[in-house]
């Protein structure tokens, strides 16, 4: 006889006992081992998802600039591009709306991602040999088609935002052609589980809105196709994309930090293939003066190619002449009153430039009559070419006024005046003032035969034009009639685009413009940085596995969702354990009687059990597997709302398996081994005697629990009320708990104490239930008596069952329906009813009627409409493009869309905010900071969730790991409409994102009984911007339907968990039973029935199981009182109710195990033994 | 024979229990000198304190004063590691209830106290048998405890008790649960043991049949112990 063989022995006598225990573990194993598949499943679902969505994409330059398509063949060619690229793919990437109509339904999809592709980029996407769009034709994904209700055959019409040169909030911009509308035929449809239709260059895992179309007929659609010089136009023009798509045949180098290497190497190579164009600049030769000026087809110089520009011609040694050209409306000269009979002089549509008076060639000399100024002029002095002088009739030292167009921030072009006083009059034939080439070449205007020729960029007063003014213009075209300093220009003209029109250089010593044009231009592009330029090369796919990988952690997700089953299972494992060890507590007695130490004892024992965790713990790998299994069917379907995607698989690895059998071993092993050590408590007189656990009492035991109940009561009563009366600030406690969330855990936590002492007063108190009467009533007094024998026990038990109970009713009565709220200032919603956001930016403001009148189209005359319209309040956002970081998508998010809030929003206030101070948060936008970051809010789910930050931490831009700008969190939005995106002062978003035009987010005040009328005329009225109004209250359900299925999940998992814990509840009865076994067969032998001894342990099983639910229940509700009375709050009753009632039956279906112990003991024996 | 290291010695032994904040008395000062050898029997009413006097000579409970000396050792004085090892070596503690594991052999219940110190299991099996054919259960040996008869399973107590050739041999109320001829039974068989084996053995009983086979009988009264005559 040897331990093992004592181990071997026991384990199989004691086999019930042990399979309890076995089947505790394979449940704790399952559950934890289950969660860690479940995160490694979404892991490998997002990485796969991923790999589905870029096909052979491996690489990807995309953004706002329009290069040319010919970039792609030059740079396959370059020597320098890496050997693992094989395929580069031009395209254009855009977004734009579709609408449809279909029998007498208008349907409408905005947010629509259109690839213009052709054979090249098609051929890195799966589709099983689809062929690619033909002209005219456009592939759908199924979304779209669903959306549009759309088939094979079908004409849907496009709408697409027209790329402008010149960004359209400038003076020069193109304000009413700002969209195109273009009409295709559906040629195929990719099915829901086409690749090619996932095709996306951001992170999420929800199907996209993609359509396809032939990149010729988009290119055309968009006046970016090429154009061959011929006699009639030469100029020829290159045909343009704005995209550039890489494959290489190196998996390791696409998927790996590798990846980041190469998109360096690549970027490099870019840069070596770029010609000025694919910037939009060009070299213009002025051969009349010999010099080259750089310009822009935005006809302002962006600042990264101006300081690119400076830096060049300083290497090359060229001398430079940075000019500012503006268009002023009139000027005039006011008549003095002593000549009141005189017409006064004016000039209309002058061209005005800012230079600096060069006295050297090629840029000056400037000759003046008469005497010359003092240079360089100051702020209000101006100095006017001969032409000019004459129509005003002034000299040196009067003063003219000068009106021109300011840009507002809406579209608006106010007209503002200007004093200048006269400081010299410019010779003008001959001269450097007669340079026409100051002025950039602009189609429509410079090479406009007369002012009425004009496409006119504003609304011109024509009628104002004089014949003097179509002379000049006849004569010297656009040539500048009055010059100021470039200061002056610069600070009166001032744009988010730039300070220049053009940059001139002189020529290199014995070259020709030609040459120095060649050698200047690519001194340029050596300098500029591609990153600033929108040209970053992209790892797209490395960057997509990367964002899969830091996903929400759905193992810690799932593990926490699952805690009451592990807590239960665990708590299970040392309840069967320890009814184990009552069975056979003499026995463990005996060896210590025997001479075994009490090591010794606990040795042998806990090798029997740890045999049995053991064997559970490897079992519970299949069942792990087959937990795991059941939640992600239970995400693909049951929980579809948390992740929106049914692409999830199960996946497993070895290190979770091993994981999750550890784990659950360990716990049990400890528990076990605690319970063995509550043994050393007892005498080994008391183990031979059967004695299991002592119980100690005291009458001042007695008053103290009655203390306790009393004051816990009492204290949850008056936070309740406090928080109810609004006297709990919401502002910060500690850690980022609010004082809120801290009075919610308090009243919990004092209302359950409370329950659980008073159970405990009660239980003592014999004269509560007095046992007296006869039948069932008296029998059920006696079981409920019978909650007293073993008082700490059952007070025990009935804390657990409470406690679980807390937790699932706080989380059910956590739910919210925010489709019930009504607008509310300083709630989520902010007081908007409405949230819309357009494909194409708006540029003016439509809560002007000249806004309106300029934007909305088919707007119905009616009065009410007019009035509707009218009553709105309509507040725009800028838009920056970014990843989706709402709780909505799953992938580790790190560049979030960016909105720019204007100034009448950061006045107004609203929302609310969680450990935010201030009374209006949203002036902190507009706060400097001290180390030259940008002060942003967000969302605290997008913030904490999403992008992992919090208050005062910061957020680079375009990324944290190439940060150009800083963006630092100054404050956090509570449960607001903006989840998932950075919010940042207008003013603010103007300077990081210029090229940025217009506005493509709003949110509307109006009234919710006429919000439906209002997005319908909208929608209609703005179909051209593909405006997409919904209710801010849907919007926020959609984000809250993320948070309620997690309570829903948490819900589900925790009412089986506590489920599991009322199988604890029956073990403890059983164990109560077998205890108490010769008392019940006494009950019998005096003449009970079987069914009356049933009774009774089913009423004392009933009593603590009720006395649980109801006290957990109730403390959940005084707990979650002030949410409850908030709107919006939205209790499931139902399911609620559903879950705690099967969680009754359940717990009194398994206390017939105890029953069926007590009935069936044979009385005789059972007394005698005892 | 006055050599301590073959004698049980006990002086003024006493023990108290606490009920409810109030002292209870149950030995009041116990005197008593055994050598190898003797046999003594203990009678007394229910509650005068026999169980737990044996359970102290047992080293199974604390003493509340007084000392014992077990063959030149106060247990007392050792570890709880020690106490259980002496426990093993020097006692042989049979039980009313025989304390029977249902999941072994009688052989193996037998066997039980031999595992835990190495030098007790040389010889263990075969000293099991012939202790178990001594009491007449040659046959019996691979039955369970629940195979066999209440005389019989006492008799596997008795044999599992000397497995380990112990000095003090400590029976607590052994034939309570049997009949006459089962009780005169074990009680020889105790005797006989007593003197086969040189042990010193303590009997407490209610019977007073079994106290009367043994040559040595006090009573318990009042928490003391007091000379019977036959």
């Amino acid at each position: 006889m040897n331990q093992s063989r004592f181990v071997i022995k026991s384990l199989m006598y004691h086999w019930r006992t042990n399979l309890a225990v076995l089947l505790g573990v394979i449940a704790a194993t399952a559950v934890i081992g289950g969660a860690l598949i479940v995160g490694d499943s979404v892991r490998a679902s997002l990485r796969q998802m991923t790999l589905d969505r870029l096909g052979k994409i491996d690489f990807a330059v995309t953004g706002h600039r329009f290069f040319r398509e010919q970039l792609a063949s030059d740079l396959a060619s370059a020597p320098d591009l890496p050997a693992e690229i094989k395929t580069i793919a031009p395209a254009l990437v855009l977004r734009g709306s579709l609408d449809r109509d279909k029998e007498k339904q208008h349907l409408r999809v905005g947010q629509v991602n259109i690839f213009g592709v052709d054979q090249r980029l098609w051929s890195l996407l799966e589709h099983q040999d689809l062929p690619p769009p033909t002209d005219n034709q456009v592939i759908l994904n199924s979304r779209v088609a669903e959306q549009l209700q759309a088939a094979v055959g079908d004409e849907i019409t496009l709408w697409i935002e027209l790329p402008s040169a010149i960004p359209r909030d400038s003076l020069l911009g193109e304000r009413e052609e700002q969209s195109v509308e273009i009409t295709l035929t559906v040629q195929s449809i990719l099915d829901e589980s086409s690749k090619a239709g996932r095709l996306a260059l951001m992170p999420d895992q929800q199907l996209p809105l993609d359509l396809f179309v032939s990149l010729s007929t988009l290119q055309a659609a968009l006046d970016l196709d090429e154009i061959k010089a011929s006699r009639r136009d030469p100029q020829s023009r290159p045909a343009r994309v704005n995209s550039l798509f890489f494959s290489s045949d190196n998996e390791t180098a696409a998927t790996s930090y590798a990846a980041v290497q190469t998109a360096e190497k690549l970027e490099a190579a870019l840069k070596g293939a770029l010609k000025l164009e694919d910037l939009s600049l060009k070299m213009a030769p002025n051969e009349q003066f010999k010099y080259l000026s750089l310009e822009s087809e935005q006809m302002i110089l962006d600042p990264q190619i101006e300081q690119a520009g400076m830096a060049a011609a300083k290497s090359l040694n060229l001398s430079t002449s940075p000019v500012m050209v503006y268009i002023a409306n009139e000027i005039n000269h006011p008549q003095p009153e002593k000549q009141p009979d005189q017409q006064s002089g004016f000039s209309m549509y002058s061209i005005v430039a800012g230079v600096e008076f060069s006295e050297k060639a090629p840029f000056g000399p400037f000759t003046f009559l008469g005497k010359k100024p003092t240079l360089p002029l100051k702020e209000n002095e101006i100095v006017l070419n001969q032409w000019l002088a004459e129509d005003l009739k002034v000299k040196v030292g009067d003063t003219i006024q000068m009106r021109y167009h300011v840009v507002g921030s809406r579209g608006e072009l106010p007209e503002v005046e200007k004093a200048f006083t006269v400081r010299g009059i410019l010779a003008l034939d001959g001269t450097p003032a007669a340079d026409r080439k100051l002025t950039p070449d602009m189609e429509g205007i410079t090479d406009a035969d007369t002012f009425g020729d004009w496409k006119q960029p504003f609304p011109m007063k024509l009628d104002r034009v004089t014949d003097r003014d179509e002379a000049y213009w006849d004569k010297y075209k656009a040539t500048p009639k009055a010059f100021v300093s470039l200061n002056t220009a610069q600070t009166l003209w001032n744009s988010r685009f730039g300070n220049l029109t053009s940059l001139r250089v002189s020529p290199l010593p014995d070259q020709s413009l030609t040459e120095t044009a060649n050698v200047f231009g690519k001194a340029i592009l050596k300098n500029i940085d591609v990153l600033k330029m929108g040209l970053a090369v992209l790892p797209v796919k490395f960057a997509g596995l990367a964002a899969a990988s830091g996903t929400t952690d759905f193992s810690g997700l799932f593990i926490g969702f699952s805690f009451f089953i592990i807590l239960s299972a665990i708590i299970l494992i040392r309840l069967l354990f320890k009814l184990g060890i009552d069975r056979r507590v003499s026995s463990i007695g005996l060896l210590a009687a025997l001479g075994f130490t009490p090591q010794q004892v606990r040795q042998v024992i806990f090798k029997e059990a740890f045999a049995v965790i053991l064997l559970g713990g490897v079992l519970g790998i299949a069942a792990a597997v087959g937990y795991a299994s059941l939640m992600l069917y239970g995400l693909k379907t049951w929980w579809i709302g948390a992740i929106g995607t049914r692409f999830l698989f199960l996946d497993l690895t070895a290190t979770s398996l091993v994981m999750g059998t550890l784990i659950s071993v360990l716990c049990s092993a400890f528990v076990i081994w605690k319970s063995m050590s509550e043994l050393k408590q007892l005498s080994i007189r008391s183990l031979l005697s059967g004695v299991s656990a002592p119980e100690s009492d005291t009458k001042k035991n007695a008053r103290r629990v009655g203390y306790v109940y009393k004051i816990s009561f009492g204290l949850a009563l008056l936070l309740v009320l406090l928080t109810v009366s609004g006297l709990v600030p919401q502002k910060e406690a500690f850690s980022g708990f609010s004082w809120q969330t801290v009075s919610f855990f308090l009243v919990g936590t004092l209302s359950l104490v409370a329950s659980v002492f008073f159970l405990s007063s009660r239980l003592r108190i014999e004269s509560a239930i007095p046992v007296k009467g006869t039948g069932n009533a008296a029998l059920i007094k006696l079981g409920i008596r019978n909650a007293g024998r073993f008082r700490q026990r059952s007070v025990l038990t009935t804390a657990l069952i409470a406690s679980a109970t807390f937790v699932l009713v706080s989380v059910a009565a956590g739910h919210r329906n925010p489709a019930v709220e009504t607008p509310d200032k300083n709630s989520g919603n902010g007081g908007f009813t409405l949230v819309a956001e357009s494909s194409s930016p708006l540029i003016y403001d439509l809560n002007t009627p000249a806004g309106r009148a300029k934007t909305l189209v088919n707007v119905p005359d009616d009065p009410s409409t007019q009035q509707l319209l009218k009553e709105m309040k309509v507040v725009p956002f800028r838009v920056k493009p970014g990843e989706n970081a709402s709780c909505l998508n799953i992938y580790q998010t790190s560049v979030p869309t960016i909105l720019g809030v204007p100034q009448e929003m950061i006045e107004r206030g609203g929302f609310k905010f969680a450990d935010t101070p201030g009374d209006n948060p949203w002036e902190l936008l507009n706060q400097p900071q001290e180390d030259g970051s940008i002060p942003a809010l967000g969302d605290m789910n997008t913030l904490m969730y999403s992008l992992h930050k919090g208050i005062g931490t910061t957020v680079g831009i375009p990324s944290d790991e190439r940060p150009e700008h800083e963006l630092k969190i100054k404050g956090m939005l509570d449960g607001s409409i903006f989840q998932g995106v950075l919010l940042i002062s207008e003013t603010h978003f103007q300077q990081l994102f210029p090229e940025q035009s217009g506005f493509q987010y709003f949110l509307i005040e109006v009234s919710p009984q006429q919000a439906t009328q209002l997005a319908g005329i909208l929608e209609t009225g703005l179909t051209e911007y593909g405006f997409d109004a919904d209710f801010v209250s849907n919007r926020l359900a959609n984000f809250l339907a993320v948070q309620n299925t997690y309570l829903s999940t948490f819900q589900t998992l925790g009412g089986l968990g506590l489920l599991l814990g009322t199988l604890g509840l029956a073990t403890v009865m059983l164990r109560n039973v077998v205890e108490r076994r010769s008392e019940l067969a006494l009950l019998r032998a005096i003449g009970m029935t079987g069914s009356n001894v049933a009774l009774i342990v089913l009423a004392e099983n009933a009593f603590l199981l009720i006395w649980g639910l109801i006290s957990g229940t109730l403390s959940a509700l005084l707990a979650m009182l002030p949410h409850l009375l908030s709107t919006g709050a939205d209790l499931p009753w139902e399911s609620g109710t559903l879950i705690l009632a099967a969680v009754f039956v359940t717990g009194m279906l398994a206390a017939l195990l105890a029953v069926a112990d007590a009935v069936r003991s044979p009385i005789l024996t059972t007394l005698r033994s005892q | 024979m006055n050599d301590s290291h073959e004698q049980l010695i006990v002086r003024e032994l006493t023990k108290e229990f606490s009920i409810a904040a109030e002292s209870l008395p149950i030995l009041a000062g116990v005197n008593l000198v055994l050598n190898r050898g003797d046999a003594l029997a203990i009678t007394g009413p229910s509650g005068s304190g026999k169980s737990t006097l044996l359970y102290i000579l047992g080293v199974l409970d604390q003493p509340t004063s007084g000392e014992v000396i077990q063959f030149g050792q106060n247990p007392f004085e050792l570890s709880t590691k020690q106490q259980a090892e002496f426990r093993n070596q020097n006692i042989g503690f049979i039980f009313q209830d025989h304390h029977l594991m249902p999941q072994f052999s009688v052989l193996e219940n037998v066997l039980i106290p031999t595992m835990v110190y190495q030098g007790a299991t040389s010889d263990a099996e075969d000293r099991a048998r012939h202790l178990l054919e001594r009491v007449g259960l040659h046959d019996r040996m691979h039955h369970r405890p629940a195979q066999i008869s209440g005389g019989e399973r006492q008799r596997v107590a008795v044999c599992r008790a000397l497995i380990n050739n112990p000095r003090l041999l400590l029976a607590d109320e052994p034939t309570g649960n049997l009949d006459r001829s089962n009780t005169e039974s074990i009680g020889k068989l105790l005797l006989e043991i007593n003197q086969e084996q040189n042990t010193v053995l303590i009997c407490v009983t209610h019977s007073s049949d079994l106290a009367a086979l043994f040559p040595k009988h006090q009573g318990l009264r009042d928490g003391l112990l007091v000379t019977e005559t036959a």
